[in-house]
């Protein structure tokens, strides 16, 4: 590292300290604003608040906060004006001040947003972003771009090859939703993919995302890469179902849904700038400011995280903490105490009694949300690995049950229908058997990713076993759901798969069950089972509505 | 005849511009720099430190830069050290404002940490042209 780079990596760290400091800096802000007295001019304290503005203008875009800075000179010249006329601040002007302060506040906030974003891999917003994006591919090697180029229409994307970089940047002029596969070396820069990406990158607010395909893996050419906006770093030869998998990842709408969090304390007060730091954080809070109804909200709410104080008067933190985990649908819960206890004996205590973290009062907004949602990520991750199927990503056997269990509760409740449907792709056997179980698999991939494409993020798919899925349609009847799936079976009939030189097509046969003929998931699930079995019998590739028990 | 730059006194009152311009003429220029809190501070501990640049923020304070230079050229031995202002408010006629009070240069606020060193070598050549 050279100096230069020493220097800017010691600015990185200058400015995350500064923002840091952001909110206690309003936070006086807003406070020597409200000292100010009504009905006398106060020359010292408006002062004190113009230093404050004053300061904040002058050293907000040297850490790297433009608009702020931008912001705050505006505020201070205000003040100036303000200040020379030496008046009690009538409430209008008072008012203003404050709304410019909030406004400042607001901005700096949206920074360290801009600023997680890039530090994480994928945001969902990008990746929604994307959706139904076309890749480009930029690889001097004929052979492997083609090849590459023929693997991925195969899991349905639009793929445009370049063997030149200057093909490709005369492309990108006019490219918005691309994503794009970059081979690092080319004939006339051994370095040329992650230069050209660079100078692409300049100047777009979001940046393309970019995987890098490289037959060296140093650590020096890596990090130029990441440099470079690269969201991945593969090496050759490339493994397909790696690189689909990081495709569909980006590629994928993901969940709207903001994460939930439950804060129980007693403290009103504290609690709702709490909950006003992660709303602002985009997550969705709950506040239970009485320990003995928190099992109403867990149950209601269904949280992501629980933020507990410590000491309440009915019950303290760390016993609560311990009746949450007994309770089985809790047991992996993050739960965080959050307390002005600063004795590491009484922690470590608490993080004893089922605690995951301990974060001690006073905390800033920023740092709060950070270690909130770090937590929600990892307990997210460490779910995904007992929930998900590793081949597919579906849910498996289990947690689909699971769900359809879930949502047979949610839509009696809301008197609303259900339909469960088995799906089982016809003569698997021989796929596997003809051209191997790597085919095999991409089949079953493509199929579980047709899936999800074409139903909606409410419903749930899993991988029932082997070559068999089941899929959960919310609020959805028999009737509607066998269009549904219907269209789906059609459609995958269609898919042309690939092995060697060879093309073929496989279909497969779906049963159905609707919530209103069946009292629980067992006999729901039988029904879909034996409707499916009839769409087999029947010839296969076709759908069939189980008939209701009512009915036999 | 221009002899090398190293000895740099920066008076500024935030501590925040401290931090990032110590490090960046340190880094950057390889410079040995003394910070002041105030006009007075610097006062106190220029002797000590026998700067041959002074950087001075202009809005502090108490004592502010342009009366902390008018106090600093009462000394004798830094009747002649060069000077430079560092301040948002750079209208042309506030420029030639400082550069009449004694000041050979005027850095805007906010600067850029990545040049500010050598915006500050190209001061300190030109002075000696």
């Amino acid at each position: 590292m050279n100096n230069s780079e020493k220097f800017q990596e010691a600015l990185k760290q200058l400015s995350d300290a500064y923002a840091a400091q952001l909110p206690e800096k309003f936070r006086n802000m807003m406070l020597t604003l409200d000292a100010l007295p009504q009905n006398q001019w106060d020359e010292e304290g408006f002062q004190t608040l113009y230093r404050m503005v004053h300061s904040l203008s002058g050293s907000s875009k040297t850490f790297g906060f433009p608009a702020l800075g931008d912001a705050a000179r505006t505020l201070e010249h205000h003040l100036k004006m303000l200040g020379e006329a030496k008046r009690a601040l009538s409430s209008t002007q008072r008012d203003q001040v404050y709304e410019q302060l909030a406004a400042l506040n607001q901005l700096a906030i949206r920074q360290e947003h801009a600023d997680a974003d890039l530090a994480g891999t994928v945001s969902a917003e990008s990746a929604v972003a994307h959706a139904s994006c076309q890749v480009y591919i930029v690889e001097d090697e004929s052979s492997l771009a083609v090849e590459l180029k023929t693997q991925l229409s195969y899991f349905g994307y639009d793929v445009s090859v370049f063997y030149a970089l200057n093909d490709f940047k005369v492309a990108m002029q006019q490219s918005r939703d691309v994503v794009v596969l970059m081979d690092i070396n080319f004939p006339e820069d051994p370095l040329g993919g992650i230069h050209v990406m660079n100078e692409i990158q300049r100047g777009r607010a979001t940046p393309i995302p970019v995987i890098f395909l490289s037959a060296h893996g140093e650590f020096d050419i890596r990090l130029e890469a990441v440099r470079a906006g690269g969201i991945a770093y593969m090496n050759k030869p490339v493994n397909l179902g790696v690189l689909v998998d990081k495709l569909d990842e980006l590629t994928s709408v993901k969940a709207a849904e903001a994460d939930r969090v439950l804060i129980v304390d007693d403290e009103v007060a504290l609690t709702d700038y709490y909950a006003a730091a992660l709303e602002q954080a985009g997550l969705s809070v709950r506040v239970a400011n009485n320990p003995l109804h928190v099992l109403n909200d867990l149950l209601e709410f269904s949280p992501d995280l629980i933020l507990i104080d410590m000491y309440m008067p009915e019950c303290n933190g760390m016993e609560l903490a311990k009746l949450i985990r007994q309770l089985d649908d809790f047991i992996g819960i993050p739960i965080v105490f959050l307390s002005a206890e600063t004795d590491m004996d009484k922690q470590l205590a608490a993080i004893g009694m089922g605690g995951d973290d301990f974060l001690c009062k006073p905390i800033s907004p920023q740092h709060l949300v950070s270690s909130v949602t770090s937590r929600i990520r990892r307990s997210q991750l460490l779910r995904s690995f007992m929930v998900r199927d590793s081949l597919t990503g579906l849910l498996n056997h289990t947690a689909i049950k699971d769900q359809l269990a879930r949502e047979m509760a949610r839509a009696k409740r809301h008197n609303k229908p259900l339909s469960f449907a088995m799906v089982d792709i016809d003569f698997f056997k021989n796929v596997n058997d003809s051209y191997g179980h790597p085919v095999g698999d991409r089949v079953i991939k493509s199929l579980s990713r047709l899936l999800k494409q074409r139903l909606r993020e409410i419903d749930a798919v899993g991988r029932y076993g082997g070559e068999e899925f089941a899929v959960i349609l919310v609020d959805t009847d028999g009737q509607t759901a066998i269009k549904v799936m219907d269209t789906i079976r059609h459609d995958f009939s269609l898919l042309r798969h690939l092995a060697g030189d060879i093309e073929f097509s496989v279909s497969f046969s779906c049963g159905i069950a609707d919530m209103s003929d069946y009292a629980d998931v067992s006999k729901m699930a039988d029904a879909a089972d034996r409707a499916l079995y009839q769409a087999k019998h029947a010839g296969r590739n076709r759908v069939v509505l189980a008939d209701g028990e009512s009915t036999r | 005849m221009s002899e090398k730059l190293t000895r740099v006194l920066y008076v500024e009152d935030e501590p925040d511009i401290q931090v990032v311009a110590r490090l960046a003429l340190e880094m950057l220029g390889g410079f040995t720099v003394e910070i002041c809190s105030s006009g007075s501070e610097a006062l106190e501990k220029i002797s000590g430190f026998h700067p041959q640049l002074i950087l001075l923020d202009v809005m502090m304070p108490g004592m502010d830069g342009p009366t902390t230079l008018v106090n600093l050229r009462k000394l004798p031995q830094f009747a002649a050290t060069p000077v430079v202002f560092m301040t948002a408010k750079v209208q042309p006629s506030e420029v030639a404002g400082y550069k009449a009070l004694g000041a050979i240069a005027v850095i805007p606020k906010p600067f850029d940490p990545m040049t500010l060193a050598g915006q500050i070598s190209e001061i300190w050549k030109h002075s000696h042209e």
